[in-house]
């Protein structure tokens, strides 16, 4: 019985449904003592939804273990030296609790956002067999728009904007030089939230899932099934997961570098999370503050977006892409990151204009939060805001294609390892320049006017978030593979998931641009016969592209198993990720590293990025 | 061992790290975090004050709502008890400096006090205004932006109680002071954004009227 009290998921299994009722009956105690006429009315189940979610999840928080130091030393008492039960995994078990270790709480996120990315696009795969042919047939409409919906939240609230936490989490202290990040258990906390927020948007299935997409424009969110307040209410956990996230992230890297690591020194996927987490910071609480609008309309009958109470409707649209422009930033920046470490690495050169990409991260970030309206150039937006958004929108066009520039110059004439990382980041730079290229034309208004809405934009997104994101994440995840199991993955199966992702995506993706252009709509069930034929090619490379995936997960498990063993250093790289055991040590760093070059010096004879100092001398150190 | 080092933010390290020294950073790593998170925190304030200014400033909102009024006057008071607060707040950091604990202590106190007194205030406003958030669209943003105020004054109140606690259980040193200061930074921050908030929504008259 022991095991329901000590901080663990069994404690969490009495604790959060306790937490939850508990306070649901409190509420319902306050509505009795205020004099309600009635206990229960219309209203009341959608407040107990969203009452009982919240208290659920801090409910489970306190389950987990998040607090149980934090609350002994607000109150004062006595501080206990750490005795490190927390940090570090020594068996599978560590896994599944509440683990300090940044290495842990990396795969961690990993692993839970992939199981996200396979269940969205499961979902993709349902939706995309229903599109496969004009007419009704696989599913209704009803379970079109929830799935559709579902597809796009899962993928980027619990997918995109987390898996990149999860590698920078894995890979940021250790390339500074760093025991761990900042703030171990603020880290551990922000995972926690994540799979809440899973299980939060997979539960509004029970109670009539979200219709609203992922957007949730009202009046669709304010007037939706019960399923968009729990929409609301996942988008804020996920939401302050990713913000605790990326403090730690700033704080790590403004603190937590090594003796010599100066800021031009820094890899340049700490730069890209550096930008990444600054705009996390400064632009998730409105997506936040935008949930809270739709969700107080709809729990508490405010009059936010209800247009003849002096309602604004327009204003959610301009508060939503406030965030969630800059999110798309947040989602493809450590992306950018990665791939510079790969291909520098891989072609054993010095990356060309290390400064030029440092500099364009910032540069990136800052001009994302002046684009925002460019997603409402046809909503009845004011007149005077296109024409400058058009503008901004079109200079973002320059940091990356700085970007673009330098990893060409950096492969060019290099020695190129084509291993299956390598192949991902050079696939990275084809997918992503078409998605870039469709996205200036997007950011024309008289072009924009034209395809709004249609299959161009589903396309020009996909473009970027697949063809960019999501294969800059293989591509890290094939690249740091060793380091965390220790094994090499297997290259034969890796290059037969690339060419299957490679070919079939763009299968996929390319034909929506001409159905986009003909006028298909996008977030429809059902589509005029003339769009029939592509539809059918896109389902079915939708379908091999689904099936590649399975390629991934069998090589990634039966590879932690069975592949060649690693080595620290298999790569011959100079970051200091690679300098310590794969996996590294529970401390990272057993002799402090001191950093004394760059991170790149490829091809420089006897180069060095770091040192570590005699053992004998650090011995002696320790004991004077 | 009392409060918390201002230099190593957490004492979270490895065996062989135990040498690891962080870049020094005047603050000190936490409050470092909390300025930081601060930022995330005006930018949950801004995105409620878009709505507001979007509705006022380019949907032609009527502010205040036709036949209601928003007390300018008398909540003027409370301003007035919240910037006292942060002073307080302020001299109990320089008790502490002196190391003068009676002051550190009550002054401490009577920042709690005063911050207690204008969620009174607030709250006694809300029961006199005369509208509720589901009135109309002026009532809903008001209550949100004040409600989200009055919240952070609460979050901010629960920290001066823990500090107040610790203090007399006799933590915090010229020296040692993250907890204190981590405390004192955000409640000027819930007053700075008092003031802003206060010009905005109260002060700043309708440019029909």
């Amino acid at each position: 019985m022991r095991v329901f009290l000590r901080p663990n998921l069994a404690r969490c299994l009495w604790v959060t449904p306790f937490v939850s009722l508990t306070s649901m009956t409190l509420a319902l105690a306050i509505r009795k003592a205020a004099g309600y006429p009635q206990l229960w009315d219309d209203g009341v189940p959608q407040q107990m939804l969203a009452i009982g979610y919240i208290s659920g999840v801090i409910g489970f928080l306190i389950g987990i273990g998040s607090f149980d130091t934090w609350f002994p030393w607000m109150i004062g008492s006595p501080d206990r030296p750490d005795d490190h039960s927390q940090h570090g995994a020594y068996s599978w078990r560590d896994y599944f609790r509440f683990n300090t270790d940044h290495k842990v709480i990396g795969v961690q996120y990993v692993v839970t956002t992939f199981i996200a990315f396979l269940m969205g696009g499961m979902m993709a795969e349902i939706f995309r067999s229903e599109l496969a042919h004009s007419g009704q047939g696989v599913i209704d409409t009803k379970m079109f728009n929830g799935l559709m919906s579902q597809h796009g939240t899962l993928m980027i609230f619990t997918f995109l904007v987390p898996v990149f936490a999860g590698i920078g989490n894995f890979v940021i202290p250790l390339m500074l030089g760093a025991p761990d990040m900042a703030f171990p258990r603020l880290n551990a906390l922000s995972f926690w939230l994540l799979p809440l927020a899973l299980l939060i948007f997979l539960s509004s299935f029970l109670v009539g899932s979200f219709e609203a997409g992922w957007t949730g424009y009202p009046p669709f969110s304010t007037e939706g099934p019960m399923g968009e307040t729990l929409f609301e209410i996942g988008i804020q956990v996920a939401g302050a997961s990713s913000i605790a996230t990326a403090v730690n992230f700033l704080v790590t890297i403004i603190t937590m570098r090594a003796p010599g690591m100066t800021l031009f020194r820094m890899p340049l996927l700490v730069w890209a999370n550096l930008a990444t987490s600054a705009l996390v910071v400064a632009a998730t609480p409105f997506i936040a503050g935008a949930q809270f609008m739709t969700m107080f309309d709809r729990v508490m009958g405010t009059k936010f977006f209800v247009p003849e109470m002096g309602g604004d409707v327009l204003a959610y649209q301009h508060v939503f892409w406030f965030y969630s422009h800059p999110a798309v930033y947040i989602m493809v920046l450590p992306g950018f990151g990665i791939i510079s470490e790969i291909l520098s690495v891989m072609s054993r050169k010095p990356i060309f204009g290390y400064r030029a990409i440092a500099f364009s991260s910032a540069g990136i970030a800052l001009l994302g939060f002046s684009v925002w309206a460019h997603h409402m150039f046809a909503s009845g937006m004011e007149d005077w805001l296109r024409v400058p958004m058009m503008i901004s929108t079109m200079m973002i066009a320059i940091p990356t294609g700085i970007k673009i520039f330098s990893w060409l110059g950096t492969i060019w004439q290099g020695v190129l390892h084509m291993t299956t990382a390598m192949l991902f980041a050079t696939g990275f730079i084809f997918t992503f320049v078409i998605g870039g290229v469709t996205g200036i034309w997007l950011a024309s208004v008289p072009f924009d006017n034209h395809v709004h809405d249609t299959y161009f934009v589903v396309a020009h997104f996909h473009y970027v978030l697949f063809g960019g994101s999501v294969m800059t994440v293989f591509a890290g995840l094939y690249f740091w593979y060793p380091k965390v199991t220790g094994r090499m993955i297997n290259e034969k199966l890796g290059r037969a998931h690339f060419w299957t992702t490679m070919i079939s995506s763009n299968l996929v993706f390319m034909p929506m641009h001409w159905l986009g252009l003909e006028g298909m709509p996008r977030r429809v069930a059902d589509y005029d016969p003339q769009f029939q034929n592509w539809n059918e090619v896109i389902s079915l490379a939708a379908f091999v592209l689904g099936a590649g995936m399975l390629i991934f997960v069998y090589n990634v498990i039966v590879s932690a198993r069975h592949g060649a063993p690693a080595g620290p250093n298999p790569y011959r790289s100079l970051t200091l990720e690679w300098q310590v055991s794969s996996p590294p040590p529970i401390f990272n760093f057993d002799i402090p590293p001191r950093v004394v070059g760059g991170p790149y010096r490829y091809g420089e004879p006897g180069a060095k990025h770091a040192i570590f100092p005699e053992p004998s001398v650090a011995k002696e150190r320790t004991h004077a | 061992m009392s409060g918390h080092d201002a230099a190593v933010g957490h004492d979270h390290h490895g065996p062989a790290a135990h040498t690891y020294q962080p870049y020094p950073v005047r603050l000190g790593i936490v409050p470092l975090g909390l300025v930081i998170f601060l930022t995330s925190e005006i930018s949950l304030f801004g995105a409620f004050f878009l709505w507001y200014g979007h509705a006022r400033g380019l949907n032609n909102l009527a502010w205040p709502a036709i036949g209601y009024e928003i007390p300018a006057d008398s909540t003027s008071i409370n301003t007035a008890i919240l910037i006292a607060s942060s002073f307080t707040c302020e001299l109990a950091f320089l008790s502490l400096m002196k190391n003068r604990r009676r002051g550190l202590f009550w002054w401490l106190v009577a920042s709690f006090v005063l911050g207690a007194i204008f969620l009174g205030l607030q709250a006694r406003e809300y029961h006199d205004i005369g509208f509720l958030p589901t009135t109309n669209a002026q009532g809903s943003i008001f209550f949100s932006l004040t409600g989200l105020h009055g919240a952070h004054v609460f979050i901010g109140l629960t920290l001066l109680l823990f500090c107040i606690i610790r203090v007399a259980r006799g933590h915090f040193t010229p020296k040692r002071y993250t907890g204190l200061l981590v405390t004192s930074i955000y409640w000027h921050f819930v007053d700075i954004v008092w003031i802003l908030l206060y010009t905005l929504v109260y002060l700043l008259p309708d440019k029909v009227a």
